[in-house]
C-alpha cells in the first residue's frame, strides 16, 4: 500500500481508532504518527475533542420539569383513550 | 402489575405499556427522562428540550405496540427524540450563528499538516483556557453549527457515548456510515475548538 502522509492518516484515523482497518494499513499509520509531531498533537486533540464538549454540555433537567412532563402525557393518554 | 416495575426490563414495560398498563409507561419515562432531556439540549437548546421531550415520550406513547421486541427499547426511544429534535429544528428554521461547514484540517501540497504541533494541540487546552460558562455556550454553538447528519451522529456517539453499532441502529445507517460522520463532525468541532483556543494569531 501507498506510504502515509498526515492527510491520508487523518482520513483514516476514525477507522483506525475503531478497530476496522486491515493491518497493513493500521501498521503503516502507527509508522507514520511515530514519527510526526504534527500527527501525534493532532490526535491529542481529536481524541479529547468528545470530552470537552461533552462536559461542557452536561446539562441538568429542572427539578420541575417531571411534573409537568407527566402531567402533560398524562393528559396526552386520556385524550388518546377518550 | 405483579412485577416490581423497577427492577423490570425495559422491553418487559414496553411489552406492559403496549396493553394500556400506563404504570409501566411512566415507569420508562421516568427512567429515561434525564437522558431524553440532556439529549434533546444537544440536539436542539435547553429551550426547546421540554417540548421535545414531551413530543418524543407522546409518540412513544402513541406507538409503543408497533415497538418490537428484537431491537432495544432505548435504540428505538433515541430514534423517536433524534428524529422529535430535527423536526423542532426543522420548525423552528434557525440559522446557526456560525457554520462549522468549512472548518477542516490544513494540508500542504505533500499532504503534511500545515499547523504547527502546538497550534494543532491547541483544541485540547480549550477547557483550561475560556471560562465555564463561555465555553458551555461555544460548545452548544459548534454542535448547533454542523450539518444535521453529522450533528446527530457526533451527539449520539461522542456525546451520549453510545456505541458504533447502536447509532447504527438508531439512525438506520451502515457502522461505516457513523464513523465517517463522527469523524468529520470531530475534526470540524476540533478545528473550532482550536480557533476558540487561539491555534493561530
Amino acid at each position: 500500500m501507498k506510504d502515509i502522509v498526515c492527510m491520508s492518516g487523518v482520513e483514516l484515523l476514525m477507522e483506525y481508532l475503531e478497530g476496522a482497518l486491515a493491518p497493513d494499513v493500521r501498521a503503516a499509520i502507527e509508522a507514520h504518527v511515530a514519527g510526526c509531531q504534527r500527527c501525534d498533537a493532532f490526535i491529542a486533540s481529536y481524541l479529547e475533542t468528545p470530552r470537552i464538549v461533552r462536559d461542557a454540555t452536561r446539562m441538568e433537567m429542572p427539578a420541575d420539569l417531571e411534573a409537568s412532563l407527566l402531567a402533560a402525557l398524562r393528559r396526552a393518554m386520556h385524550r388518546h383513550d377518550g | 402489575m405483579t412485577v416490581r416495575a423497577a427492577e423490570s426490563s425495559d422491553e418487559a414495560l414496553a411489552a406492559l405499556a403496549a396493553t394500556g398498563d400506563e404504570a409501566a409507561f411512566e415507569t420508562l419515562v421516568l427512567r429515561y427522562q434525564h437522558r431524553v432531556f440532556r439529549l434533546a439540549c444537544r440536539l436542539a437548546s435547553e429551550t426547546d428540550a421540554p417540548d421535545i421531550m414531551q413530543d418524543a415520550f407522546v409518540q412513544v406513547y402513541r406507538h409503543i405496540s408497533a415497538f418490537r421486541g428484537g431491537a432495544r427499547f432505548s435504540t428505538w426511544l433515541y430514534r423517536i427524540v433524534t428524529n422529535a429534535g430535527l423536526m423542532h429544528r426543522r420548525a423552528r428554521a434557525r440559522r446557526p450563528a456560525e457554520s462549522l461547514d468549512e472548518l477542516l484540517p490544513r494540508f500542504d501540497a505533500d499532504g503534511r499538516l500545515e499547523d504547527t504541533p502546538d497550534a494543532l494541540r491547541a483544541a485540547s487546552r480549550v477547557d483550561e483556557l475560556l471560562d465555564r460558562q463561555v465555553l458551555a455556550k461555544k460548545a452548544q454553538a459548534a454542535i448547533e453549527g454542523l450539518p444535521d447528519l453529522y450533528r446527530e451522529a457526533f451527539v449520539l456517539r461522542d456525546l451520549e457515548e453510545l456505541s458504533t453499532a447502536d447509532v447504527a441502529q438508531v439512525l438506520g445507517v451502515e457502522p461505516a456510515t457513523v464513523r465517517q460522520r463522527v469523524h468529520r463532525a470531530r475534526l470540524m468541532v476540533r478545528e473550532y475548538l482550536g480557533a476558540l483556543a487561539g491555534d493561530r494569531p
